[in-house]
């Protein structure tokens, strides 16, 4: 039985219409017109226990609004939505009980009490037992070394730590589902990686349900294997991170170092696109054309010092989707 | 079911808080007194040494004026209108949605924190030594002082009540400039902070009498220094419940119509 169902939702706003002018600015004091716009139009998803779905799109795509939704604080135009068996608009408290939220922008903690205080509150605010607040704390404390600002207040964290704080503020009342919105969103390399680590374990560990929204596509590469795709507030792609690499990763890039430098390199079935000096950035498609038989073309004419070859990241190939369309996607599409 | 256990918590950690802010604690009560002294300057001007005036002696008055400084510190150490107006335009409030709790219930059980944190600390120590070295009227019967401190507390609640309603009014309005000034003028002139309601013409008085924010300044002091008495002071209780029902219903109203509209407009 699926965890989180949603379908054909909708979510439309309606904005007030700026007039322009003088006699437009009199015109809307007295009456205003609004514009509807659709966040979200007919999107619809299920996801099963102890799944981790990449839910991702471009700014403005409808993902927050999803996500809202989702978490009880907005109710939907239309379409349907559970959570757990519960619709959360309706039973916005109970649906509080279990999900843990997590944005990566601001802070769910108290701004100006040492951070265990929050923790406490929380404690109080979820009903948590002593001995399982006792158990979920060491834990936390173990994998993300809460222990060495514990007795700091919340605005006096470095970034890496409030949000090591923020995670482990969402999960103390053992949600089953975890909403995280960008949550390695300013961080270093150590510390993005340190929280993924986190995140894998909790989701391997205690089988908890985790959406990630994210604009980090290496997140998604290292911890969903499905991911659904949003783009003007409609699904364009539900399903395997691997489906779409392999349709869209057909390209690979051939980077050889040559002990002269030619002018050009002129090469059946590959394309220079890039030059420095003596190295060259060879774009191919691996269905016309193998590596080898590139690099056997190359050697012809000159000597390769060094090479490698480069397989697209999903960041590339997401980009690529979002600036060119899904003229490519409906075949792959899993609705 | 009213969970007290964790609505207390807040109030515990609210009051941790104010801790931590030591100096806010000393500014507001240098600033608390130069109003003190402002306003008892004015009075002891006004009454240019005569003995009383609206058939209430200078002493008093003088008494009023304390005491409703005094009031004023409780009133003034809660969450202030601008900062329910600054979490309502970052959305902080919103989120607040997404827990388990009543949002207005949790603000109060936190003020309570904060405002127990600033009497014991501060108005408490400060009031008990102008008491001692001022010629001031202190109740004699203990029933007064019992009156006075529930009276106080209804008050405060009536305070809370409006205060936090004019904050939530920022979801409906871009523009609150023109509430935060209806706001100040009630609490400081119709409450009878500064002026006590026998010295309003007739028909300010009347009006006062039947709005809610007399019962935040002038019943709790007409009762400490005896204006009122008897059954009196049971008639203004009564007032003041019903106003501190009336502006709780108003509170519920803004706030049902607040939350539909974060979770119809996204806030």
């Amino acid at each position: 039985m699926p965890i989180i169902e949603v379908e054909h939702l909708m979510k439309d706003f309606m904005i007030a219409k700026r007039e322009t002018g003088f006699l437009g600015a009199v015109k809307s004091l007295v009456k205003r017109e609004h514009i509807k716009k659709e966040a979200v139009k007919d999107i619809s998803f299920s996801i099963k226990e102890g799944e981790m779905v990449g839910y991702i799109g471009p700014n403005g795509a409808g993902k927050s609004t999803t996500i809202k939704m989702l978490t009880g604080i907005l109710v939907p135009s239309s379409g349907s939505v559970k959570v757990n068996g519960i619709i959360p608009y309706e039973n916005r408290q109970e649906n509080a009980k279990n999900i843990g939220v997590v944005f990566g922008q601001r802070t769910q903690l108290w701004w100006d009490l040492p951070t265990i205080e929050s923790f406490e509150l929380l404690k109080e605010i979820y009903q948590v037992s002593d001995k399982r607040f006792k158990e979920n704390m060491d834990t936390f404390t173990e994998i993300l070394g809460l222990d060495e600002f514990l007795n700091t207040p919340v605005r006096q964290l470095s970034l890496g730590q409030r949000m090591r704080a923020d995670i482990a503020a969402s999960l103390l009342h053992d949600p089953q589902i975890l909403f995280l919105d960008e949550p390695t969103i300013g961080l270093d390399v150590v510390a993005k990686e340190k929280m993924r680590t986190f995140i894998k374990e909790i989701n391997n560990e205690r089988k908890i349900t985790v959406i990630l929204t994210t604009h980090d596509m290496e997140d998604i590469e290292k911890l969903c294997e499905r991911m659904i795709l949003i783009d003007h507030g409609q699904k364009v792609y539900d399903g395997e991170i691997a489906v779409v690499k392999e349709r869209f990763g057909k390209t690979r890039t051939l980077i050889v170092d040559l002990e002269e430098s030619p002018h050009n390199l002129q090469l059946k079935g590959g394309e220079a696109f890039k030059e420095e000096a003596s190295r060259f950035w060879i774009r191919f498609n691996r269905d016309e054309v193998s590596a080898s038989e590139l690099i056997a073309q190359i050697t012809q004419t000159h000597n390769i010092k060094d090479l490698t070859v480069e397989e697209p990241a999903i960041e590339s190939i997401i980009s690529r989707i979002y600036q060119e369309g899904y003229q490519d996607l409906p075949e792959i599409v899993k609705v | 079911m009213f969970r007290f256990r964790l609505y207390w918590t807040f109030t515990k950690k609210a009051f941790l808080r104010s801790a931590v802010y030591r100096f806010d604690v000393w500014s507001r009560l240098g600033s608390n007194l130069i109003f003190l002294l402002m306003w008892g300057s004015i009075w002891t001007a006004l009454y240019a040494g005569r003995e009383e005036a609206g058939g209430v002696s200078f002493e008093s008055m003088l008494t009023y004026i304390v005491v409703s400084q005094f009031l004023s510190g409780v009133n003034g150490a809660g969450t202030p209108l601008w900062e329910i107006q600054e979490k309502v335009r970052t959305g902080d409030i919103s989120l607040e949605l997404m827990r388990p709790f009543d949002v207005p219930l949790r603000y109060l059980f936190a003020d309570f924190g904060s405002v127990a944190f600033y009497i014991l600390t501060a108005l408490l120590p400060l009031y008990t030594v102008m008491f001692i070295f001022m010629d001031l009227t202190l109740p004699s019967a203990w029933e007064t002082w019992i009156l006075f401190i529930v009276s106080a507390f209804i008050g405060f609640l009536i305070r809370y009540c409006i205060e936090m309603a004019f904050g939530l009014l920022s979801f409906f309005l871009v523009e609150t400039g023109g509430i935060v000034d209806v706001f100040y003028f009630a609490m400081s002139l119709l409450s009878g902070s500064v002026i006590p309601l026998w010295f309003f013409p007739g028909w300010l008085e009347k009006m006062a009498l039947y709005l809610p924010f007399q019962g935040i300044y002038y019943i709790p002091n007409a009762i400490f220094i005896g204006k009122i008495s008897g059954t009196e002071i049971l008639l203004s209780l009564g007032v003041q419940l019903f106003w501190a029902a009336a502006s709780y219903l108003l509170l519920r109203f803004v706030w049902n119509h607040a939350s539909q509209k974060i979770v119809v407009q996204g806030g």
